[in-house]
């Protein structure tokens, strides 16, 4: 029982990060209909950038999130003004052009960052790296636990901009259909350019994070994309909550397995990526579709 | 003669080539000579994927995946004793069967989710592969000592090149390579038309994936170790999507041109330390300038190029009448 309840916190724990480097990639495939695949590589400049800005000035990795973060916003709007906007657009579902182009950005970023770091494995030490907190009889890292504070902060945040917000209402009605949200005067081309931003800055605190826990190299960032999406498709592509709960399920999946199972745990990727798979083929409306399939038969009967 | 000529404009400096390719060891040096089967090699895995990929539309991130079977399949069985000729057979038909296997649920899938979902596929059979015993796990294998005869290896990865150009020309003039180039303008379309479009996608898979076998198993012999690293990596497979897309999906030339031209960068630009890690960046660059303003690649390009020099008479190239979309 104890042991259980030690994997469950630890499987919460991994779900808030998973859901903050997970939401930036439904942003942009709500809003525009594409697989930003270029969020890999954007999570690993943002961890270079933390790493960078650690090893010049002594920035504790969570604090410079507010400098990160923020840059990123613009490197996001900058992307989408200079590369994203020229992409014809689709109604119907991501098209194989756009999946290539931040194919392509991904390729682009990946190697500028070997270019000028290096493909040395690079981490950032901070004086609670090693410290642990004792919680129901297991240990916690600290920054695992800082990590969860702050990406439930940011998720929180994220939500009341989404629902008070002017901007927040405009993305969910392009997000849901952006015909009628063009009818009733949203400029869908700038809500795309700022959900482009957002998505780029969710990222990077998704890789300043990851930075605080993981050693990286400029080859970093493909596992965390692949279980991104996973997240994403199994909650429904496009909503908040789906999100969140995604994130949950995969984090569950993946620490009760390997705590659980006699799955080694250096194979705990590939329970995610098949995972990725399967929920595909077999579910591609995710946990929603599921529930109302389910609903359905219920009231049939 | 002349005629023949006419219906299939590539096949003089094609025949040319490959008899410059067969000749080569007569006169070349050994560097020049590992630089062409550089080439052949690229050759192979662009143009093989380009059956999938570019006639059928269905891109797949997944091939380092056969790469790596055909390339453990000969070192394996190598080690047992067995011929490294005899063991390329044996690693093609487990690349098909895979590749069936593979294929049978992602093909439900279409576009962008089929590409994510191959992702997943090849980084799961990484994952599995690095941590399995024979394997030589993260440390690697090495073949049999007194295996590696560089002319045998040239001449079979130059006539492999050949076979496979000549395969896949041979299979786009067919009903088989009509049906897999409906299946990408339209798969509803086509199977509508009567086109079994699950089984077509299946056998090109299958062909594809054990070309790309042989072309691994070739690899292992002519660097006589390899790692879960080297040939299931990712880079690996993004390589042989690269060259195709870069050089022109869908067209014959294109991938062609796409392994010449990376070949000649990777052998440039590894000679430059600075650019050593970084040569893909280059294809990158290509890659978005390609989506952007040219999806048909550098042939799409020379294509356009051609078509703004004005002349008198421009009769439409006789192989692209019928693939107009």
């Amino acid at each position: 029982m104890e042991k259980f309840v030690v994997v469950a916190l630890n499987s919460l724990l991994t779900a808030g990060l998973y859901a903050t480097m997970s939401y930036g990639l439904a942003v942009i495939y709500g809003v525009m209909r594409i697989i930003n695949l270029a969020h890999a590589g954007l999570m690993m400049l943002a961890a270079y950038a933390t790493w960078a800005l650690n090893d010049r000035f002594g920035l504790d990795p969570f604090l410079s999130i507010v400098i990160v973060a923020p840059a990123f916003f613009l490197l996001g709007m900058g992307l989408y003004a200079t590369v994203i906007r020229w992409l014809p657009r689709s109604s119907a579902g991501p098209s194989m052009q756009s999946l290539l182009l931040l194919f392509g950005v991904w390729l682009v970023l990946q190697n500028l960052a070997y270019a000028i770091w290096g493909g040395d494995t690079q981490s950032i030490l901070t004086p609670y790296t090693m410290e642990s907190i004792p919680i129901f009889g297991g240990r916690f890292g600290v920054p695992q636990i800082l990590v969860f504070v702050v990406s439930i902060l940011s998720l929180v945040g994220l939500n009341l901009v989404l629902r008070r917000t002017y901007l927040g209402k405009a993305i969910r009605a392009v997000t849901q259909n952006r015909d009628a949200a063009m009818l009733s005067g949203v400029n869908a081309g700038q809500i795309a350019a700022v959900a482009f931003g957002i998505g780029t800055a969710f990222a990077a605190m998704g890789g300043s994070m990851l930075s605080a826990l993981y050693a990286f190299t400029p080859d970093f960032g493909r596992s965390f994309l692949l279980k991104a999406f996973c997240i994403i498709v199994l909650g429904g592509m496009e909503s908040f909550t789906g999100v969140a709960v995604g994130a949950l399920v995969l984090a569950f999946i993946e620490n009760f397995a390997s705590a659980y199972t006699a799955i080694p745990v250096s194979y705990q990727d590939a329970i995610s990526f098949t995972l990725l798979v399967v929920v595909l083929v077999a579910a591609p409306g995710g946990l929603p579709g599921l529930w109302r399939l389910l609903d359905r038969r219920v009231v049939a009967r | 003669m002349t005629g023949l000529l006419r219906r299939h404009p590539a096949l003089l400096p094609g025949v040319l080539f490959a008899a410059f390719l067969l000749l080569a060891p007569l006169f070349a040096q050994r560097g020049m000579l590992n630089d062409l089967w550089n080439m052949a090699f690229f050759v192979v895995l662009a143009t093989a994927w380009n059956l999938l990929g570019g006639f059928a539309g269905q891109v797949s991130l997944g091939y380092s995946a056969f790469v790596g079977i055909g390339a453990y399949t000969t070192v394996l069985l190598a080690n047992a004793g067995w011929s490294p000729w005899l063991t390329l057979p044996i690693g093609a038909a487990l690349a098909a069967a895979f590749s069936v296997v593979v294929g049978l649920p992602t093909f439900r899938l279409r576009g962008p989710y089929f590409t994510i979902a191959t992702i997943g596929v090849g980084e799961a059979v990484r994952v599995i592969a690095s941590g399995l015993e024979f394997t030589g796990g993260s440390s690697g294998l090495r073949m049999p000592a007194g295996t590696f005869d560089f002319n045998a290896n040239y001449y079979a990865m130059v006539v492999l090149a050949l076979l496979t150009l000549a395969l896949v020309a041979w299979l786009q003039r067919h009903a088989f390579g009509l049906g897999l180039d409906a299946i990408r303008q339209d798969i509803d379309a086509a199977e509508a038309l009567g086109v079994p479009s699950t089984r077509a996608k299946l056998q090109a898979h299958a062909i594809s994936s054990a070309l790309v076998a042989i072309a691994g198993g070739l690899f292992a012999v002519n660097f006589q170790f390899i790692s879960p690293g080297s040939v299931f990596d990712f880079r690996l497979s993004l390589t042989i999507v690269l060259m195709p897309i870069v050089g022109g999906m869908g067209t014959m030339t294109g991938p062609v041109v796409g392994a010449l031209l990376f070949s000649y960068l990777q052998i440039k630009l590894l000679a430059s330390p600075v650019l050593r890690d970084s040569y893909l960046f280059i294809y990158g660059g290509l890659l978005i300038v390609v989506m952007l303003f040219e999806p048909k690649g550098i042939v799409g390009l020379w294509e356009r190029l051609i078509a703004l020099r004005p002349r008198r008479q421009a009769p439409p190239p006789v192989g692209e009448v019928r693939r107009a979309s």
